[in-house]
């Protein structure tokens, strides 16, 4: 029964214009398809072929090439196979279309990429904070946000105190902290 | 010992220090108190990160925290110890603080694994604070990734030797730089954190109050300091609720 079922799906897919299929196992597809036609295939293959479950949706930076590239993974409990969509959207203004309408769950999925990536989902319930609810700095899982330069601009680093390892050592223990490994506090380097 | 009376005012002279009392006795009975104090700690552990994971061991059979009078509570406002395991980031560093405010004096805090000594392996990362010590004052470190129980033991071991030697006093830190915690925290959470917790009146009934309690944090929170406000209690049993309206007007009421 499902070994018909996915070949009737590799058919149907093959069949459609403008999207790529590439099966990677007898249990994982990825198609890649353009950003409008990508809700029409996912109400497609949750109405018709028995997708229902959406696992994940992802996001990558393509900063290269000022792409967002969103990928819409989906389970079929009576195939038992999964299908990856994978479209391209322009990195700015990083706006696209909610598909909260055919999963329920992206919601939850489509916010936490607002938060991280920036993206704007329209049509989509809430983007509000989601986890990062103190956060006011750039979304953080852009390739262009310099973690380690927010890190130096709002924390401390406690100074590295030689005498600790003295006071360790006397009791047969500690390792050596290499020179170039030993963090100092911004303060001390503003001051030098 | 500062008797408390009444609670002086901000440009009010410092409690006067007494030093050595003059009773023998009374020394001898300050050892006793400490040494029962060092021998009876509850111990509230905030476990944060993967260092917890240390902790059962540490606190059940095999390594035996009991023994060392130590024990785990459950509540801030009836431990002696908080106990920070791994790493802090910055959405739970609000909870840590309100938690280390609600805890009673004298109150110590360690912090446990790498992460809370400098950010550990999220030295890099946005969201961790990488110091403790800058939003709380901390009796211990307990280094390692993570430390072993008979780190954690060593660790608890120092404390309960500094509590009897009467040198785990950090905690009066907290009052008498109040001013700096919460610099600290206000670079985190912006300029109109505020916690329940009144720290300047406590810092004046312990007779801790110090130069650095007050200033130009201080300010700003008094600036944007809201009243506290009872949560709003809803009660949707419609009998219950008919039943009290009855009892404003009437005295009495008939339910059906």
């Amino acid at each position: 029964m499902s070994k018909d079922l996915s070949t009737w799906l590799d058919t149907l897919l093959n069949e459609l214009q403008g999207i790529e299929v590439r099966r990677r196992s007898s249990r994982r597809i990825r198609v890649d398809v353009q950003p409008d036609a990508l809700p029409a295939l996912l109400e497609l293959l949750r109405g018709r072929a028995s997708y229902v479950h959406l696992s994940a949706i992802s996001c990558v930076d393509w900063i290269d090439e000022g792409e967002f590239e969103l990928v819409y993974h989906v389970w079929s409990y009576e195939i038992g196979s999964l299908v990856s969509a994978h479209t391209r959207i322009a990195r700015d203004p990083g706006v696209y279309i909610s598909v909260y309408d055919i999963y329920t769950p992206a919601a939850f999925f489509e916010r936490d990429i607002h938060e991280m990536f920036g993206v704007f989902f329209e049509g989509s319930p809430d983007m509000s904070r989601f986890i990062l609810t103190e956060w006011d700095g750039p979304p953080p899982m852009r390739k262009d946000f310099d973690s380690e330069a927010w890190v130096n601009a709002h924390f401390d680093f406690q100074d590295y105190q030689p005498d600790w390892l003295q006071e360790i050592e006397a009791k047969g223990g500690g390792v050596a902290v290499r020179p170039d490994e030993q963090r100092f506090s911004r303060r001390d380097l503003d001051a030098s | 010992m500062t008797e408390v009376t009444k609670t002086p005012a901000a440009g009010d002279a410092l409690p006067v220090k007494t030093g050595k009392r003059t009773n023998p006795l009374a020394n001898v009975f300050d050892e006793l108190v400490r040494f029962a104090q060092s021998r009876s700690l509850f111990m509230l552990h905030y476990c944060t990160g993967c260092g917890a994971i240390e902790l059962p061991p540490a606190m059940t059979s095999r390594f035996d925290m009991e023994r060392l009078g130590i024990q785990p509570m459950v509540s801030p406002r009836q431990a002696d110890i908080l106990l920070v395991t791994g790493y802090v980031s910055v959405k739970t560093l609000k909870r840590v603080i309100l938690t280390y405010e609600q805890m009673n004096s004298p109150k110590y805090v360690i912090g446990i694994c790498s992460c809370t000594v400098n950010g550990g392996m999220y030295w890099q990362s946005y969201a961790t604070a990488k110091k403790l010590n800058d939003y709380m004052p901390v009796d211990i470190y307990i280094a390692g990734c993570m430390p072993r129980p008979e780190a954690v033991i060593a660790g608890l071991r120092g404390l309960i030797e500094d509590i009897r030697r009467g040198t785990a006093d950090t905690w009066k830190d907290y009052y008498r730089r109040y001013d700096h915690y919460l610099g600290n925290q206000q670079r985190l959470f912006g300029e109109d954190w505020q916690t329940p917790t009144d720290v300047i009146a406590e810092a004046r009934h312990y007779g801790l109050f110090g130069p650095g309690t007050l200033g130009e944090r201080t300010a700003l929170l008094e600036r944007h300091q809201k009243p506290l406000e009872a949560l709003e209690m809803k009660l949707d049993i419609p009998e219950l609720m008919a039943r009290r309206s009855g009892l404003g007007s009437k005295g009495r009421t008939e339910v059906k």
